[in-house]
């Protein structure tokens, strides 16, 4: 076990250590109780945080939902014709967020990159907790939410089953598979960290909690066999799912009869704009923690953000590959209507949402991500993934209310105005902290596992005067 | 041929014209005192899940059209049109459509109050012996002089027996009036027809069979005299075998307006003038010589003053000279002028000139009503001036009001609010809590017009001479009684005069008197040799009308006469010239039906609302955008509106609508747009009737803002905020 | 009826059935005077909410049937299109229905027309989205009709809840009853016998109602007049709905 080199190390060497958490090792029971303080220090600041968010899911989330019901859908800014509003946009707001979790996850996992081991954790935290957001804003803009379950295909005596033909159906299933195999998926690399952390809490609920989700994991081979099999098979599983969710939800779009939503683009162009939100999430995720959380520092370095910041990048060119493919097919297509729309896009009275859009997806992250010293920053980019969500909240934006606006009866042509959907969309956010900050309190947020297989698995190794970063496979 | 139906005959004939779809009634005159009852009580023809259907007639304006109102254990579900009625013939406006909601308005007057001219409608309940006891108190005590009674538009059974009243007892004659009466223009027309027809009357156009229409302000597709019944003459003059032609003459595009091939936007009160112009070319283009009646004018100086262009006119006489079957009608805004006299026999004149009267396609009169030979019309505006002016001088001292609202149907200048003040005794019959009944001393609620007996005299609409029947189709809500009761029993209860003019036990029986003279014309609808079976059949069909047409022809041609309008001088200062209309949807009482106040207008699709209506290149010059408070400033008052910027209206025109600006009459219309009669300045025509669409106002832009509620969009049918100009 | 191109939409076996329809209307806008008679008489026959200035102004009216209209050229000689009734078309090939996740709207085989099954809607506005003529309404609110305005309710129609979706059925409870009746009577249903509210208030008899599958009915000849359109056809929605134009 490599944990010290013995040999002094040259000044090169040492700064690539500082640089790789990998060539950094530490002893794992030091490590372990790293995570296990981060998990138990909490200033009076968190605790103002998480009263403060409470108050807004509250207030803005159930208070909100009860007038909501109570009232009916009038209170919200709906109206014909744009009876989707901000409710839809939050979902498939939501539901993009959920995407990078999995991607940097399961793909990351499936292709071996390294850097992802200490941020996978925090990532499908991302999709479990986002997905809860998504599914709280479909349900808000359901006209009578009660019924609900009427949505499920559940064997009943009238025989009466959900259309299958609605893409809202095929929705829900693909929603639902998604949450629940991402939540599994969430749970199995979990198991050794709630085993580490049953054995270092000594007694209490936690010790309850940890013993009972940790299911006896005790680190045998046979365990550890079946775990990595499981894991393996949910990484290569899930990534089919996770494209398939959000062509499923661009298809909400695209096989209506709605101009500018009928595009057969729409099913990559929504899951590279979900891939972009989701990716702007995770570096704000992992920027909050490693700037707020006790000993994250170490965990969570610059390597991080610089890797992620070029896949940010990456997938901005692809989305701006996507955007205009998608806005050039349909002018071109010359459908009077669908030229209105964009038309009124661009120059309607929000068409500066339209160019602000563009500025946040394209210009920004062009701009900023090529510099390797900025996309290591972490405020530089946690403002850049601000700016993208930003960003690609509008685009849904646009494409819902907006182009909801435009429709081939201009008779009814009317604008959108949000109403109770602002509070409960903020609701929705302020639940999605409080998830995480009650998910930092209860469970390791960083794969300890994961980051410590890693370490024993790489070295740095000399071959005359080259230091060689070495990786040996361990799985 | 005496023939009397027993009753299960009668529910035999019932149920077959139920199959029909013709028009029955369930009421024979035997249950004309409608008790109000628990419904488990039911009538013997009401079936649990079958409908009962009621002939009636429509009370939301004076035109007369008949109903059959669905029943449904003891509720009315659905007023819809009588098939047989030769008014309307099964149809019915938006109006009529609404009337259910008036029935079970949420805000009648319920009870007899003493209202004593409170703000707000008082809670000071009576029982209705004593109610009576105050009328037949205020008929006794005052001096029959100074007696007045002020009754609704329509030529009714109530308007019959107050007539017969007031001859009795030597108190002035009842006087008809309602907003709509002045809009039309009414005692303008009768009075031009008296001068160019020959015969004072309503005249009767057949749209129907003219093959090119001038139309000069008459907006007979909305308000105008009869609306269904020309709206159906309209639909059968474009269907005939050539396609009819309308040309509206018009400052502001009305419904009809939008209807017409072509709408010529001339100059508020030089239409008549154009007229004239018109008929000088017409002969020329017939090479005929031109008659006496046209060749004053000089068609350049009237293209001047009208805003026609000469080519133009030249174009619009070659149109009519060549048509088979020309009409022209004088009407409405064209009417209410200085020289609206002038206009509406210059147009009339037209017709002469294409030789129309008593041709298909033509002018008629209106035929003979059945029960009363008289015309009488409702009292023009100068009329009205000169009964309130009675009342200012105390020569009323009872007012008796009745199915009008004259605080709000007449101009403020009018000062009747004022003048109430000054008459010491004030009954109103309202159903409604409406302006002029809030004001009075007492309110004894009439039924609703669904819950009510009578009949009304078709004044035009229709060839046939007609009697319109009404019926109650369920029983009465509330404690509300027939005022026609009322005035029997009060005359009963004085004794004397009053008890031997009106010796009738209640208003079903006055009703049968009044029909009695009917039973020998068998050339009718019906037919039946007594009263009793006579009234169950006039109920049942919804009212009793000739077989066949009885229009009349005019007498007199007046095409050698020289014919000459003057220049129409304006009331007022400022750029703009006024136009008030009736807002087609709502007509003069229709703001307290929530779902009528939902039924966008037909040109502007406003909803709940009063609005202004300005040239959009008007409103760019002074800075004015849709929706921006406009005030609008007479010589008389000022009121404050939203804009609503109109492709269709001349530039130095403006137009309000009628129907709204209510301060009380139920929480749908108070507090709710604004009262165009508060501008009106009083100038009246040679007719008497007001000038009301020539005043010259003033626009200012207050700097507030209220969007209206429209159906239509904005940006798809304006372009607004598209980016593009 | 004018037939419908339905290669444009390269369909023509799976739709040629469909084309044919039972219940449709010709709606002639020559003749339409945008009196809105039809607006308040179906808002009285079915029970129509009013909604308030501030929610009309807003685009959430209730009508089951509006009328449109533009304007063309500047003044003078500016002038309204032709005032167009527009309501649900019935189409053939509805949008709205395959998009609802509840089968809340429904294609009826026996009438041919689109259901709109009220207790069955959760609400998801889908079919009002994918409605190319806008002409369904939601219920944004439970709309207060107060005492006594309730009487008037026709038992023959559903009031709503908040939360549903609504929309023109052609009267069906008058298309029913009728059939009732004539069936009960051992005879076939007449051309004309009855009409929904709309065309039966329409003074203008711009709305002819009756079966399209009847070629010898007023309404299948009106249809075939030249002049007829169907509106947004190259949706190929197959309206069952006929708008004869301004000639």
């Amino acid at each position: 076990m490599a944990f010290k080199n013995h040999i002094e190390e040259t000044h090169g060497e040492q700064h690539l250590r500082q640089k790789h958490l990998m060539l950094d090792p530490k002893p794992r029971g030091e490590m372990n109780a790293m995570v296990m303080e981060a998990m138990h220090t909490t200033t009076w600041k968190f605790w103002v945080v998480v009263a403060l968010l409470s108050a807004v899911v509250l207030f803005g989330l159930f208070w909100s939902w009860g007038i909501l019901i109570a009232e009916g859908m009038g209170v919200a800014g709906v109206n014909r014709p744009s009876y989707w509003g901000i409710f839809l946009v939050n979902t498939v707001f939501w539901i993009g967020i959920s995407h990078a979790g999995t991607f940097i996850s399961a793909i990351l996992r499936v292709f071996k990159a390294e850097f992802r081991r200490p941020f996978t954790r925090a990532a499908e935290l991302m999709t479990t907790f986002g997905l809860i957001q998504a599914g709280f804003s479909i349900f808000m803009h359901m006209g009578r939410v009660w019924r609900m379950y009427w949505l499920m295909p559940y064997p009943n005596q009238r025989l009466l089953w959900p259309n299958f033909h609605s893409p809202l159906t095929w929705d829900l299933l693909a929603i639902t598979t998604y949450l629940l195999s991402s939540t599994m998926y969430l749970y199995l690399p979990l198991i050794p960290d709630l085993a580490m952390a049953r054995d270092r809490t000594k007694g209490g609920w936690q010790k309850i909690f940890y013993r009972v989700l940790a299911l006896g994991f005790r680190g045998t081979e046979g365990e550890w066999k079946h775990l990595r099999s499981a894991m393996n098979i949910f990484a290569w599983a899930i990534i089919p799912i996770m494209f398939s969710v959000h062509t499923i939800v661009s298809w909400d779009f695209a096989v209506a009869t709605r101009p500018g939503w009928n595009s057969t683009i729409f099913g990559p162009y929504f899951i590279i704009g979900a891939l972009h939100s989701g990716m702007g999430a995770v570096i704000m995720v992992l920027a909050v923690v490693r700037g707020t959380m006790k000993n994250m520092k170490y965990f969570i370095r610059p390597e991080h953000f610089e890797a992620i910041g070029k896949l940010m990048l990456i997938i901005s060119m692809g989305w701006a590959y996507f955007f205009f493919n998608d806005f050039i097919v349909q002018w071109y297509g010359g459908d009077k209507w669908t030229q209105t729309l964009l038309h009124y896009h661009e120059s309607g009275p929000l068409g500066y949402l339209w160019f602000f859009m563009l500025f946040v997806n394209i210009v920004i992250p062009w701009s900023v991500l090529w510099n390797k010293r900025w996309r290591s920053t972490p405020w530089i980019v946690f403002i850049v993934g601000l700016l993208i969500n930003v960003g690609m909240w509008i685009e849904r934006y646009i494409i819902i209310p907006i182009s909801l606006t435009i429709n081939r009866s201009p008779f009814t042509w009317k604008l959108y105005q949000p109403g109770i959907e602002i509070p409960l969309g903020i609701g929705t956010v302020a639940l999605f902290i409080l998830l995480y900050l009650a998910a930092s309190k209860l469970i390791p947020l960083i794969p300890v596992w994961e980051v410590q297989e890693g370490q024993m698995a790489h070295s740095l190794k000399k071959y005359g005067r080259e230091s060689v970063v070495t990786v040996s496979e361990l799985e | 041929m005496k023939k009397k139906i027993s009753r299960r005959d009668f529910l035999k004939l019932a149920g077959a014209s139920a199959a029909t779809g013709a028009a029955l009634t369930g009421c024979g005159p035997s249950s004309r005192f409608v008790v109000r009852e628990p419904y488990t009580q039911m009538p013997e023809y009401a079936l649990i899940g079958e409908s009962t259907f009621y002939a009636t007639t429509c009370r939301e304006c004076a035109a007369g059209c008949g109903l059959i109102v669905r029943t449904f254990q003891g509720r009315a579900i659905k007023v819809e049109g009588n098939k047989n009625n030769p008014v309307n013939l099964g149809k019915t406006c938006a109006r009529g459509q609404a009337t259910l909601q008036g029935l079970y308005n949420p805000d009648r007057v319920t009870d007899p109050l003493n209202q004593g001219r409170r703000k707000t409608l008082g809670t000071d309940g009576m029982n209705w012996d004593d109610a009576i006891k105050v009328v037949s108190d205020a008929l006794a005590n005052t001096d029959p002089a100074g007696i007045g009674f002020l009754l609704g538009m329509a030529p009714d059974h109530l308007f019959d027996l107050v007539s017969d009243l007031t001859a009795g007892i030597g108190a002035p004659a009842p006087v008809r009036y309602g907003a709509l009466s002045a809009f039309e223009a009414r005692a303008t027309l009768v009075k031009a027809a008296e001068n160019v027809l020959g015969q004072s009357g309503l005249p009767f156009f057949d749209l129907a069979n003219a093959e090119l229409t001038f139309s000069f302000g008459a907006n007979f597709l909305e308000t105008w005299l009869s609306p269904v019944a020309y709206t159906r003459g309209f639909s059968k003059m474009r269907k005939q075998g050539k396609r009819g032609y309308l040309v509206q003459f018009e400052p502001r595009m009305s419904q009809t307006g939008a209807k017409a091939d072509e709408w010529i936007p001339v100059r508020p009160g030089t239409e008549g003038m154009v007229a004239l112009a018109l008929g000088k070319l017409i002969a020329e283009s017939k090479k005929q010589t031109v008659p006496r009646a046209f060749v004053n004018v000089d068609v350049k100086a009237v293209a001047k003053e009208s805003d026609v262009d000469e080519e133009k006119l030249h174009y619009l006489a070659d149109l009519f000279a060549d048509a088979d079957r020309a009409l022209a009608i004088p009407g409405g805004a064209a009417l209410g002028q200085s020289n609206g006299l002038g206009t509406a026999e210059a147009v009339l004149a037209l017709d002469a000139l294409a030789n129309n009267f008593g041709q298909p396609g033509g002018v008629f009169l209106s035929p003979a009503a059945p029960t009363e030979d008289n015309v009488h019309r409702p009292a023009s505006l100068q009329e009205m001036a000169v009964f309130i002016n009675k009342m200012n001088t105390g020569e009323i001292k009872t007012l008796l009001i009745h199915g009008v609202n004259p605080v709000f149907e007449l101009p403020k200048s009018l000062g009747f609010e004022a003048a109430l003040k000054n008459v010491p005794l004030v009954i109103s019959f309202s159903t409604f809590p409406d302006e002029t009944a809030i004001l009075s001393d007492y309110i004894f609620p009439d039924h609703h017009g669904l819950e009510s007996w009578g009949y009304q005299r078709v004044a035009t609409g229709t060839s046939q001479s007609t009697l319109s029947g009404a019926q109650p189709v369920v029983s009465p809500f509330y404690n509300t009684q027939s005022t026609a009761d009322v005035l029997l029993a009060a005359s009963a209860i004085a004794g004397g005069k009053l008890a031997s003019v009106l010796p009738f036990k209640d208003e079903v029986e006055y009703i049968q008197a009044q029909l009695i003279p009917l039973i020998e014309n068998k050339d009718a609808n019906f037919n039946a040799g007594e009263i009793n079976s006579f009234s169950a059949y006039f109920q049942q069909f919804g009212g009793w009308w000739t077989n066949e047409a009885a229009l009349l022809a005019p007498t007199q041609n007046t095409l050698n006469e020289t014919l000459s309008v003057e220049s129409p001088t304006y009331e007022g200062e400022g750029d703009f010239f006024l136009v008030p209309f009736v807002s087609p949807v709502l007509g003069e009482a229709g703001a307290n039906k929530p779902s009528l106040q939902e039924v966008p207008d037909p040109t502007t699709t406003v909803m709940w609302n009063s609005w202004v209506e300005i040239n959009p290149e008007t409103a760019h010059e002074f800075g004015i955008k849709s929706g921006d408070i406009i005030k609008i400033v007479s010589n008389v008052g000022v009121i404050e509106t939203s804009a609503y910027l109109y492709p269709a209206i001349r530039p130095d025109t403006i137009a309000i609508p009628f129907g709204q600006g209510h301060k009380a009459y139920g929480r749908y219309a108070a507090g709710r747009g604004v009262n165009p009669f508060d501008l009106l300045g009083l100038k009246f025509n040679a007719a008497g009737d007001i000038a009301f669409a020539g005043m010259k106002v003033q626009i200012i832009k207050t700097g507030k803002k209220f969007e209206l509620a429209r159906m239509e969009s904005e940006i798809g049918v304006y372009g607004e905020g598209l980016g593009e100009e | 009826m004018k037939p419908i191109d339905l290669n444009i939409i390269g369909a023509k076996g799976a739709i040629a059935e469909e084309a044919e329809g039972k219940w449709g209307m010709a709606i002639d806008e020559d003749l339409c005077t945008g009196c809105q008679a039809c607006v308040a008489a179906c808002a009285m026959e079915n029970n129509i909410s009013f909604v308030g200035e501030e929610d009309a102004a807003y685009g959430r009216t209730m009508h089951w049937i509006r009328i449109e209209r533009f304007w063309e050229g500047e003044y003078p000689d500016v002038r309204t299109t032709s005032f167009q009734p527009m309501l649900c078309q019935q189409c053939g090939h509805a949008p709205c229905e395959p998009v609802c996740p509840v089968f809340a709207t429904v294609h009826s085989q026996a009438d041919e027309l689109n259901l709109q099954v009220y207790n069955r809607c959760v609400g998801t506005r889908y079919c009002g989205n994918n409605c190319p003529y806008q002409v369904r309404a939601f219920n944004w609110r439970d709309y207060e009709r107060p005492e006594p305005l309730n009487n008037q309710l026709n038992p023959d129609v559903t009031v709503r809840q908040r939360g549903v979706m609504e929309k023109c059925t052609f009267c069906i409870q008058r298309i029913h009853q009728a059939e009732d009746t004539a069936k009960s009577e051992g005879r076939e249903l007449q051309d004309g016998e009855f009409d929904p509210a709309c065309a039966q208030a329409c003074p203008a008899d711009a709305i002819v109602f009756g079966r399209v599958d009847d070629p010898d009915s007023k309404v299948s000849q009106l249809s075939r007049q030249k002049r007829g359109v169907k509106h947004l056809e190259d949706l190929a929605t197959l309206p069952r709905i006929t708008y004869l134009k301004e000639s």
